[in-house]
């Protein structure tokens, strides 16, 4: 019971409903961004006009290059608008967890496949199959495998791949010329790689090893186990024996303990930018980078050591095959999208369209649409770096690489505690056998309560 | 036998000259050294800013060249290039974050005192179960209403607007103010407040004309420390600020980094080291307010 009768108590009344009064007013007059709902209308039916939001990773030339797509997309569309939101790569998933959860993604919202699942399993995705059938979104131009990327663990197409990055073994020609090994061949295994490395150590100058340590690199694993025909994951499951895992381990720490690599604490230290990692400085021969990378680590390169030359070669095939894994990054339509007529027109436009591959040119990933990847590389004026990293992707994606099915909890489960799980033996001396078994077990329980 | 008064003992300082008396020279020494070991300390925790500043005044091709803090080659090239570099345009974001914290300041300055007052001086029902759970919101971890707030914002349509980051400071949602205050306020002697009540103040002349000008400390520490968070704060604006032209300091700095494509660190140090400026300006203003504060007393 307030009392009105005291003056300050009306005083005090009145102004606590002006506030409110001035917040519900600030609220209708706010410019924000209304609320994602579930979709009016169903993307078959729908009209290319409107808005929509465009979520992406990426900073600097990574943005212009967007822009200018989304731009191109305009001008070929009048009346809709593209507003794109975008943000470096771990912040990325960050945001875009809390606009998922809230049902505020971007209508086009850039995925990779090792996250994907993270939102598939959850039904936060829209299968966009019914699209590719009825025409709405041409993959004619895409691989098959390379399409299968965008699958979740249920087999529905949740996401249009539009570049595939793949790991690769950068070299340093120059280093590899003066030991006497000069590169190594297009089909090497992971035995020749060992006997490339043990023939070069010696040869090297002081203080450069033949690779950098890599039992902790969790592609590095993924990529092993592809080699030998296994497969890493069946449904929520770790599928890869435990024997590969201890095999791997073991070869990384006796090359380490046989001088061949660099030490845990160095590998420990390296900084995680590519222009400052241990073969953009010249401080290793070999090392397992991503292809797209080959230009900066170069450029790197030559400030640090000039005259030095970095190439890529496939990584090493084993008894069951390549070695070689695709990470394949594209676009997804949320199902609370309101627009996703225009969403699909998007992601058409984007995958399909000359002029607007022409001006991304594979800046993330060499581009999965076939005949815009043979264009690229058929074009005088693209630098040497981005036409080796499109023809060895052109190379890879004709040994029919296996694809990597990665179960929701990946990202948060496997690739930390990797990592941790390899120092854990490289720098405090723990037992292969043992460490790898409980990886394994914390990794299955991860994994199961993550679905 | 001599009848002349016993001799005195002759002074102390007598002996100086020759030995000098031993307190005053150890202080001396004591001083010096403590200085010089708290300067050592300081120079090593200062160390990473130091070689930041300095590296953002070499070329960028030589940032990462040596551990050390003499730039070889200086240039205010990145200062230059960093302002505007590429799609980054900092003098936007610069007057973001000066806008935003300033309402944030205004806004904690206003309501944190304002509850700090109510339960320092009022007496209402459930007083101390409500702030009791004014100091349970103390515990919560950020993480746990990072989406609940977002969904709420979301459903008020403030997404990519600044309200979600401002309108909160008005509510008294940092419990860490109101309990600085109220401490603050309950040591103020009650008998000023039932002065101020003889003269005719109501409850706003007492928090107006005698609580708030003896609370200026605490003020100037709420305001010190909203500024630093606010300025700092980025998950805050990377989540509601999507238009780049809305963007902080903070989310601009991050858009120099790409671990995906080509990171450029000569300007981003650069633009760091000019991000640092207003802090360390608004620290050392704030802090003269502190003393002031702290020197004058009520009882006039």
């Amino acid at each position: 019971m307030i009392p009105m009768r005291y003056p300050q108590t009306r005083r005090r009344f009145g102004v606590a409903a002006g506030l409110a009064a001035l917040t519900a007013a600030v609220t209708a007059c706010s410019g924000g961004t209304s609320v994602g709902g579930t979709a009016s209308q169903p993307a078959d039916s729908g009209k290319v006009q409107g808005a929509v939001r465009l979520s992406y990773w990426g900073s600097g030339q990574r943005v212009e290059l967007t822009n200018g797509v989304s731009d191109l997309f305009t001008k070929a569309n009048p009346g809709v608008t593209v507003t794109p939101e975008y943000t470096d790569f771990a912040s990325y998933w960050n945001k875009l967890n809390v606009q998922a959860t809230s049902g505020n993604m971007a209508c086009v919202a850039q995925m990779q496949g090792r996250q994907l699942n993270d939102y598939a399993t959850k039904g936060i995705l829209l299968d966009l199959e019914p699209l590719v059938k009825s025409g709405k979104i041409d993959v004619s131009q895409i691989p098959k495998n390379v399409l299968d990327t965008g699958r979740g663990t249920d087999g529905k197409l949740y996401e249009i791949p539009y570049g595939a990055a793949y790991d690769s073994i950068m070299i340093n020609q120059t280093l590899a010329k003066q030991a006497g090994v000069g590169d190594p061949a297009a089909d090497w295994t992971w035995d020749g790689f060992e006997s490339y490395m043990k023939k070069a150590q010696p040869n090297l100058p002081s203080g450069v090893k033949a690779v950098n340590l890599g039992g902790g690199l969790p592609n590095y694993f993924i990529e092993y186990v592809q080699a030998q025909g296994q497969k890493m994951f069946d449904g929520a499951k770790a599928a890869f024996p435990e024997q590969s895992l201890v095999d791997f381990w073991t070869k990384w720490e006796s090359w380490r303990k046989a001088g061949l690599t660099t030490t845990a604490q160095e590998k420990a230290a390296e900084a995680p930018q590519t222009e400052q990692s241990f073969i953009a400085t010249g401080k290793v021969l070999a090392d397992n980078k991503p292809g797209n990378q080959l230009g900066q680590a170069q450029g790197a390169l030559t400030g640090a050591k000039p005259g030095q030359q970095l190439t890529t070669v496939a990584l090493p095939s084993g008894s069951g095959g390549s070695g070689t894994v695709l990470f394949t990054s594209g676009f997804s339509i949320p199902k609370s999208c309101n627009n996703q007529a225009t969403a699909a027109s998007y992601i058409n436009f984007w995958v399909n369209d000359h002029d607007a591959n022409t001006l991304f040119s594979s800046n993330n990933g060499a581009d999965t649409n076939q005949k815009e990847l043979q264009a690229q590389i058929d074009d005088p004026k693209l630098n040497a770096a981005t036409k080796h990293m499109l023809s060895l992707f052109k190379e890879i994606v004709a040994k029919n690489p296996p694809t990597v099915l990665y179960p929701a909890g990946y990202q948060a489960n496997f690739e930390t505690a990797f990592t941790r799980a390899y120092q854990q033996i490289s720098l405090n001396g723990a037992d292969v056998k043992s460490t790898a078994k409980s990886f394994i077990d914390n990794l299955n329980s991860a994994l199961a309560s993550a679905q | 036998m001599s009848t002349s008064a016993p001799p005195t003992r002759p002074p102390a300082r007598a002996l100086s000259p020759i030995f000098p008396r031993r307190p005053s020279r150890s202080r001396l020494v004591r001083g010096v050294a403590r200085h010089i070991l708290l300067i050592l300390v300081l120079f090593l925790v200062l160390y990473p800013l130091l070689w930041m500043v300095s590296a953002s005044l070499r070329p960028p091709n030589q940032t990462f060249n040596t551990l050390g803090l003499w730039p070889s080659g200086l240039t205010l090239d990145n200062y230059r290039v960093g302002w505007n570099y590429g799609t980054l345009q900092f003098s936007k974001y610069f007057l973001n974050s000066f806008v935003i914290s300033t309402l944030c300041i205004i806004g904690n300055i206003l309501s944190c005192s304002l509850a700090a007052y109510a339960f320092a001086r009022l007496e209402f029902p459930f007083k101390r179960v409500l702030f009791g759970f004014v100091l349970m919101t103390l515990l919560l971890p950020y993480q746990a209403t990072l989406v609940p707030q977002y969904v709420l914002f979301n459903h008020f349509a403030w997404i990519n607007t600044i309200l979600p980051l401002v309108v909160p400071k008005y509510l008294a949602t940092d419990a860490f103010f109101v309990f600085l205050m109220v401490q603050f306020i309950r040591t103020l002697p009650r008998e000023l407040d039932d002065a101020a009540k003889l003269d005719g103040c109501g409850h706003l002349g007492i928090f107006t004309r005698i609580v708030v000008p003896l609370t200026l400390p605490a003020i100037g520490t709420t305001a010190l420390f909203t500024f630093i968070r606010t300025w700092d704060d980025f998950l805050g604006p990377l989540l509601y600020l999507n238009d780049p032209n809305k963007w902080t300091v903070t989310v601009g700095l991050n858009g120099f980094l790409d671990t995906t494509g080509v990171s450029a660190f000569g300007p981003l140090f650069a633009m760091a080291t000019v991000s640092i400026a207003p802090i360390v300006g608004f620290f050392l203003v704030s802090q003269r307010l502190l003393i002031e504060g702290v020197a004058t007393t009520g009882i006039k």
